[in-house]
């Protein structure tokens, strides 16, 4: 558990001081909705409310992936990954400590991105701001646990950029459908139906447990 | 974690499979033909017609896939209890042939759709759980030939092997809880198949399945003789440095 605490402090401590990784991460997700604006047949207005919801979760995902692949490159340096691997703790605290620090940055960017995506589709989120925020929680769990496990893989591998998004989007997808169904309903009744949600917990559950349990075979020296 | 890896290099082709290789090319030999004749002389169904034999390639090709990469699974399993360089050599054949046969099935059905539901592509909770499979399998592929060291490679390979094995049934609750409905029959026996239909399909099965084996065999054998070939190259190196 301290082996847990450590890892996370170092992870948010090297993040405040150098900033790259959310910098970069938010700057992604500005870009995409640039994009999104000009692939959408008549651009991300009112009129395109609809697609809101599933696009946030692509924006989310990608935003993921891009800071879920440096969470790891970072420890390359200096061959810190070995001093990782070879510390005297459970590596599943050390895998969880990472997944913890990945979740708070990609909250961050989350936030920031949900705002830009408020202003230009105008929709008033403030009113189901805490739904909205135990929702994108929910699904970012999935996304960082499952993430930060094939990251420690992907970093290992030549084309670690190329591999990581390739391990991880099939594992991504039920992630991604319930937690955009479960956004979509908020955005449109302003309540949250209870299936999406159950489902979040035990595919959340899942991915930590596994994740945790198997941490000894992807964090090597 | 310590990597005590029994390498036992085979100088070559181990007995034990040629003479497995044998038996399953004979039977997979008589299997074929056998198959041949009761699809061929297997009754046209009444509504969809010709198109619907492809059903005794089609859905056999699910039984072998899945086959493989449930293969592939328990090959890492044991792989990561036991260090033995021999499950990783099965699982990636496993992988590779349930690759092959996902493939045949994924180019097979949308001929089969188009003819029957009138769409290429449907999103039907089946179809996309394999079609995601289908993804899972060729990164596992892809991870092994990009990662370096050949006990990390396995170590890799088993744990992806694994879990993508162990995200189907989440991946089908979701596409079924909030995807699409379902266009596949749920259940063969309760009256897909026609009269005369059952045993062309139980022979296609078997069919399928026997050609699934060999294929492995036959890439196991290959990664036995490419490892021992490596072996042999690394030896004639170290004659060479003297």
């Amino acid at each position: 558990m301290n082996a847990l605490l450590a890892v996370l402090w170092k992870d948010l401590l090297t993040e405040w001081r150098s900033r790259d990784r959310a910098i970069a991460m938010l700057l992604f997700s500005m870009l995409m909705v640039v994009i999104f604006h000009f692939s959408l047949p008549g651009g991300a207005t009112t009129a395109t409310r609809a697609y809101a919801p599933g696009l946030l979760w692509v924006a989310y995902v990608f935003a993921a992936l891009l800071g879920l692949g440096r969470s790891f490159a970072i420890e390359l340096e200096n061959d810190a990954i070995e001093g990782l691997a070879r510390a005297p703790v459970d590596r599943g605290w050390v895998l969880l400590g990472k997944t913890i620090a990945n979740l708070l940055i990609l909250g961050f960017v989350q936030a920031v991105t949900a705002c830009i995506f408020a202003l230009v589709f105008e929709m008033d989120l403030l009113p189901i701001a805490l739904e909205l925020i135990g929702v994108v929680a929910l699904g970012s769990i999935g996304l960082c646990s499952v993430g930060t496990f094939f990251a420690a893989i992907a970093v290992r591998t030549r084309l670690r950029e190329v591999m990581l998004p390739l391990l991880a989007l099939p594992f991504y997808t039920p992630v991604l459908i319930a937690a955009s169904r479960a956004t979509n309903a908020l955005f449109e009744t302003g309540s949250v139906p209870f299936e999406p949600i159950q489902f979040l917990i035990v595919t959340d559950a899942s991915y930590l447990i596994v994740s945790f349990i198997l941490s000894d075979f992807v964090l090597d020296e | 974690m310590t990597n005590a890896v029994s390498n036992q290099v085979p100088t070559s082709t181990s007995p034990g499979i040629n003479r497995a290789l044998t038996i399953t090319g004979a039977v997979l030999a008589v299997s074929i033909a056998v198959w041949a004749y009761l699809v061929y002389s297997a009754p046209l169904d009444s509504v969809q017609g010709l198109i619907q034999k492809i059903l005794y390639v089609h859905v056999p090709c699910w039984f072998a896939a899945y086959a493989g990469f449930v293969v592939t699974a328990v090959c890492g399993a044991f792989y990561l209890w036991k260090n033995d360089e021999r499950f990783d050599r099965v699982a990636v054949a496993g992988a590779e042939v349930g690759v092959l046969f996902c493939t045949l099935g994924l180019v097979t059905g949308p001929i089969w759709a188009k003819g029957t539901w009138g769409h290429w592509w449907a999103w039907d909770p089946r179809l996309t759980v394999t079609l995601l499979l289908w993804f899972i399998y060729l990164a596992y592929l892809l991870l092994r030939s990009f990662t370096e060291g050949s006990t990390r490679t396995a170590r890799f390979a088993a744990v992806y092997g694994i879990a993508g094995i162990a995200v189907i049934p989440l991946n089908y609750f979701a596409i079924q809880l909030f995807g699409g409905a379902a266009m596949h029959p749920n259940n063969l026996e309760r009256g897909s198949l026609g009269t005369g239909m059952g045993w062309p399909f139980a022979a296609a099965v078997v069919t399928a399945l026997i050609a699934m084996l060999h294929l492995v065999l036959l890439r196991v054998d290959l990664e036995n003789k490419r490892i021992a070939a490596d072996a042999n190259a690394a030896e004639w190196d170290s004659d060479e440095d003297f």
